[in-house]
């Protein structure tokens, strides 16, 4: 099975759009499988509406391991079964924290092995600064690293707050010739596009 | 922070490892990780062979050019050899790509020079592959020291490329005292100057050539590789005229193609035809083929598609 990873900094929206994307891909109840950064592994089943609420926040490093949900994409007639991955967030800095860096370093670990990467940036933090999602150097190192991927898009999440156009315009301009949807993983926005993207590098 | 570090990274456990310490920051794993991947898998090998074969597949597709394709192919597979062998730490030939074209004109020399610019680009012999094709007239200057400057200039313009000189035996014409032997000299400098990043190729006529390597004897060791080009037969040049008239969306008519073939035979018995241009001659006939078409057909009242396509018998005419 293909994988599919999305990654980037810290609180972009990257959980809440692993759990929406599902939704609209038709999963009812998530099978949610976790690997903790030990190794042992556990796997959920829960709604939508309780994963929301219980593995995405507003405050940074909610997510400390690897998410992971299988996804059924159309393709033509047919279906293909991927694994969406969600891990942990970065940040352009070294972490006082070491579980974050350990969380962090097994994030690294998922997306060497991955197919496609989903490099998500927060397109309203994207020309403020300090915040934990603004867009940072982390950014340019990975879609520096992610050249070397079959399939790399940049999601510019967070489409629906107000300044996000002008965040997405810079980070056009910023990663120029790269594969850039603007997104909104609260509203469910961009998703089509996703979807086919996906689809195209499976 | 990476350059601190860089020199001992041979596998991913150190990189994972220097993250969790906090010696490094996510960023720079992941550049580390790019590094090491690349390190693995060298991009000349794997990606470029790809587009080499493309090349060479172009080369194939010219029309004649056996004896040229062949070489080409041999100085392919030594240059590809030699590189391999230095990868290996073993001896290497001095690698010395400069060549002279011999041949009329129109017989396909600057099209193989553009190819080989290709070719060697991909090989990661030349950095950039580009071919500057350039005369006496752009090099030569007219007072002293303007011959260096203009010769300088256009080898600049050529780094990393191929510096295509036609006519070259021109250079040599006047003697001592001629601005061309200044060019040449420019050039030989240039080329000791730009071993590596520079390839020149001197064109022209047979004859003429020879005689230009006869007064500059010492040049014929700084271009070791000589490629004669061959006049097209007329079999050849009707295929390339097919080629032609198809690429333009036009056909020539079976009458057409009949007048065509006599036309080029009776040229190439003419005695100057070495200087009518092989392809170039083809190319010049089908131009004006397409002008006296047009001429034709606008007198007429109804114009169907089949009239816009087709290139009739009194189409065709010498240029
Ligand atoms: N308005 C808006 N808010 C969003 C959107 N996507 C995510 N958020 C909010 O951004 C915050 C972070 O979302 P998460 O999905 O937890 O972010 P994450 O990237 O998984 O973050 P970590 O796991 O903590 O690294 C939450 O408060 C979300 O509600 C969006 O498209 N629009
Ligand atoms: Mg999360």
């Amino acid at each position: 099975m293909k994988q599919c990873t999305i990654i980037g900094k810290t609180n972009v929206g990257k959980t809440l759009f692993l759990i929406n994307f599902a939704e609209y891909l038709g999963v009812k109840s998530l099978v949610i499988n976790y690997t903790y950064k030990e190794g042992s592994e556990k796997s959920k089943t829960i709604s939508s509406k309780t994963a929301i609420s219980s593995l995405v926040d507003e405050k940074p490093h909610k997510t400390l391991c690897i998410q992971a949900i299988t996804l059924n994409i159309p393709i033509g007639k047919g279906k293909k079964k991927i694994k969406l991955i969600d891990t942990a967030g970065f940040i352009d800095g070294i972490h006082p924290d070491i579980e974050v860096r350990k969380a962090i370093s097994q994030t690294l670990t998922i997306i060497r092995d991955s197919d496609i990467i989903l490099h998500m940036i927060d397109a309203y933090a994207a020309k403020k600064q300090d915040l934990p999602s603004s867009l940072g150097e982390v950014d340019y190192q990975i879609a520096q690293f992610a050249q070397i991927k079959r399939g790399y898009a940049i999601l510019a999440n967070k489409m629906d707050l107000p300044g996000a156009e002008e965040g997405y315009r810079k980070i056009k301009e910023e990663f120029s010739g790269h594969m850039i949807i603007p997104i909104s993983a609260l509203y469910k926005r961009g998703f089509k596009e996703v979807k086919t993207f996906v689809a195209r590098n499976i | 922070m990476i350059n601190k570090v860089k020199h001992t990274i041979d596998n991913p456990s150190q990189i994972h490892n220097m993250l969790i310490e906090g010696e490094i920051t996510p960023g720079e794993a992941l550049t580390m990780f790019s590094q090491l991947e690349r390190y693995k898998i060298p991009f000349s090998t794997v990606n470029e062979e790809e587009s080499l074969e493309d090349v060479m597949k172009e080369l194939d597709q010219l029309i004649g050019l056996s004896k040229v394709k062949y070489l080409v192919k041999e100085i392919q597979a030594f240059a590809q050899i030699q590189k391999k062998r230095r990868e290996a730490k073993l001896l290497t030939e001095p690698q010395v790509l400069h060549m002279i074209f011999k041949g009329n004109p129109g017989t396909g020399k600057t099209t193989v020079a553009r190819l080989l610019g290709k070719m060697f680009k991909h090989m990661g012999i030349l950095q950039k592959g580009h071919t500057v094709e350039v005369e006496r007239a752009d090099l030569v200057g007219e007072y002293i020291g303007h011959t260096a400057q203009k010769t300088r200039d256009q080898i600049k313009k050529a780094l990393g490329g191929i510096l295509f000189i036609d006519e070259a035996y021109s250079l040599g014409r006047g003697g001592e005292k001629d601005f061309g032997k200044e060019a040449i000299d420019t050039l030989v400098k240039a080329m000791e100057d730009y071993k590596d990043n520079l390839i020149v190729i001197l064109a022209g006529y047979k004859d003429e050539m020879e005689r230009f390597l006869q007064i500059n004897p010492g040049l014929r060791s700084r271009f070791p590789i000589q490629i004669e080009f061959n006049d097209y037969s007329v079999d050849e040049l009707m295929q390339i005229a097919k080629m032609m008239v198809k690429k333009r969306q036009y056909e020539f008519s079976p009458e057409a193609l009949i007048k065509l073939e006599r036309l080029l035979y009776n040229s190439q018995n003419d005695i100057n035809y070495d200087k009518l241009g092989n392809a170039r001659l083809v190319r010049n006939i089908i131009e004006k083929a397409l002008r006296r078409q047009a001429l034709r057909l606008v007198k007429q009242k109804v114009i169907s598609r089949e009239d816009l396509l087709q290139i009739k018998p009194e189409d065709i005419s010498e240029v």
